[in-house]
């Protein structure tokens, strides 16, 4: 199983940065740094494209977020509907970079608002599926 | 459909195919079951030998289309260019549509977690509500307002007014957004005749003048993008670009389309555009001044959310519109005196946006 294996339904078998999921299997959430100018990039990026240096190192993330916006989906795609309603949302990490990422459902939806604290913890589907969320 | 608006822009144009030089297909190939529809359109339309090809930017193909064509034409490389921007979506099974709206994101790093393209803006209005006070009531609004107008456009696919209480009521769909937020799908098209000065009085007395083009991008990914998500940034730099090659602001403007793909669109819309300040597109609308009458009258063919949102042929659809007012023969919605016009198209999630600026 290639990258697909991320997600809660992957569309893209194979990329430059599989290495994200070995990460996620022990529990970790890590974004890449370029080598040379040590800009960071999350989701992971396996080019530089300030330097344009294809060499990276792995640095794992605290996963301490605020959260930027969000939105309930209740029309989903095929693959998604079994789980409707869900949340969707993005947030900013403290290094400054964002994610987008679902929210876990044991989060009530009326305590979210843009500024709330959340953290992105590594999430586990039934079909040995692996990504992260916020919870 | 495609031949139906193309034969009347030549009646309108009182020109043949034989003098069109050329012809630029929008539509965004994603929805068609046809590959590469240039080819097959061209054909029906009768536009063989001449050069054809596809353009595509999702929601604003035509608009770009139109870009396509006029600089076509300031090359000197083509006189007289057809853009036909056409859609027809209802050939694919709401589930295949489904499927389609689910990959409108980074493929990569967002549609995996079931995203659609309610949903992104849906995160937009939450951002805007949460920042402004922006209620569901006010973008409720503008579905009302649209709807009022799309029943005096035959051309609309919903010609029946709605309440706001019943916009309320309708379904979720994406919250805060509910389906009477949201545009519907539909089959359309819609046909520009593009020329060079020369020969546009050659052909009309009353030709409309691609006076301001602007096009910009943003990332695909909504985690690329920056700011706290209550406008978009793609619009404005679109806006910057079309304003300062038309030599006018936003205070000229005499009547405007703007992209309603849902409620809280349009209320973005005003402020990216200038028509409003940031957090004001609420107040412009309670005041009713993008209402025919009003400051800056919006929409009033009945935009996206009546007319149906047939995606290539929308940005050909606004600038349909934008010359029936500065020709004076928009009937019962005209706009006394309109001399410039501006149709605002945005693309997919917002990763394009297309400002145009037309005068009479």
């Amino acid at each position: 199983m290639g990258f697909e294996k991320f997600g809660r339904f992957g569309y893209v078998s194979q990329t430059k940065i599989n290495t994200l999921l070995s990460y996620l299997e022990k529990g970790q959430i890590a974004a890449t740094k370029c080598k040379k100018c040590r800009r960071t990039y999350f989701p992971p990026r396996a080019d530089c494209l300030d330097c344009r240096h294809s060499t990276i190192e792995w640095v794992v993330l605290d996963g301490k977020s605020s959260l930027i916006t969000f939105t309930q989906v209740f029309f989903a795609p095929p693959a998604f509907q079994p789980e409707t309603p869900y949340l969707l949302g993005l947030a900013q990490l403290t290094n400054g970079l964002r994610v987008f990422a679902p929210i876990s459902p044991a989060v009530d939806k009326e305590q979210l608002n843009p500024g709330v604290e959340l953290n992105l913890k590594v999430a586990k589907g039934s079909r040995n599926n692996l990504y992260y969320w916020l919870e | 459909m495609a031949f139906e608006a193309y034969s009347s822009a030549l009646d309108d144009a009182d020109i043949e195919s034989s003098e069109i030089d050329g012809s630029v297909v929008c539509s965004a190939t994603h929805y068609d079951k046809q590959r590469s529809p240039a080819g097959v359109v061209a054909e029906y339309l009768g536009l063989n030998p001449q050069p054809t090809f596809n353009v595509e930017a999702a929601c604003a193909s035509s608009a770009v289309g139109l870009r396509t064509a006029w600089a076509l034409i300031s090359s000197k490389l083509h006189d007289v260019v057809a853009v036909v921007g056409v859609q027809k979506m209802t050939e694919l099974s709401s589930e295949e549509i489904q499927e389609l709206m689910g990959r409108a994101g980074d493929v990569m790093w967002e549609s995996p977690f079931g995203t659609t393209m309610p949903a992104y803006y849906a995160m937009y209005a939450t951002a805007h509500m949460a920042k402004y006070g922006t209620t569901e009531e006010q973008m409720a609004l503008v579905t009302v307002k649209n709807r009022k107008y799309g029943m005096k456009n035959p051309n609309a696919m919903f010609q029946k007014p709605i309440s706001a209480e019943e916009v309320l009521k309708s379904r979720p769909v994406s919250a805060p957004l509910k389906l009477f937020d949201c545009c519907p799908n539909a089959d359309g098209a819609a046909c520009l005749i593009i020329a060079n000065a020369e020969k546009a009085g050659k052909l009309t007395d009353t030709p409309v003048w691609v006076a301001g083009l602007g096009l910009a991008s943003s990332p695909m990914s909504l985690a690329g993008r920056k700011g706290p998500l209550t406008s978009f940034e793609v619009t404005k730099n679109a806006a910057k670009a079309a304003y300062n090659m038309a030599r006018v602001g936003p205070n000229d403007v005499d009547v405007a389309e703007v992209h309603d793909s849902f409620s809280i669109t349009e209320i973005l819309n005003y402020e990216d555009l200038g028509f409003a300040k940031p957090g004001g597109g609420t107040r412009l609308l309670e005041k009713e001044e993008t209402e025919l009458g009003g400051k800056i009258p919006v929409n009033i063919d009945g935009g996206l959310i009546s007319k149906g949102h047939p995606v290539g042929a929308t940005g050909a659809s606004q600038l349909f519109a934008l010359t029936k007012q500065l020709r004076g023969e928009a009937g019962s919605t005209q706009v006394d005196g309109a001399k410039i016009g501006l149709a605002q198209n945005i693309g997919g999630i917002g990763m394009y946006a297309a400002v145009t600026i037309l005068k009479a």
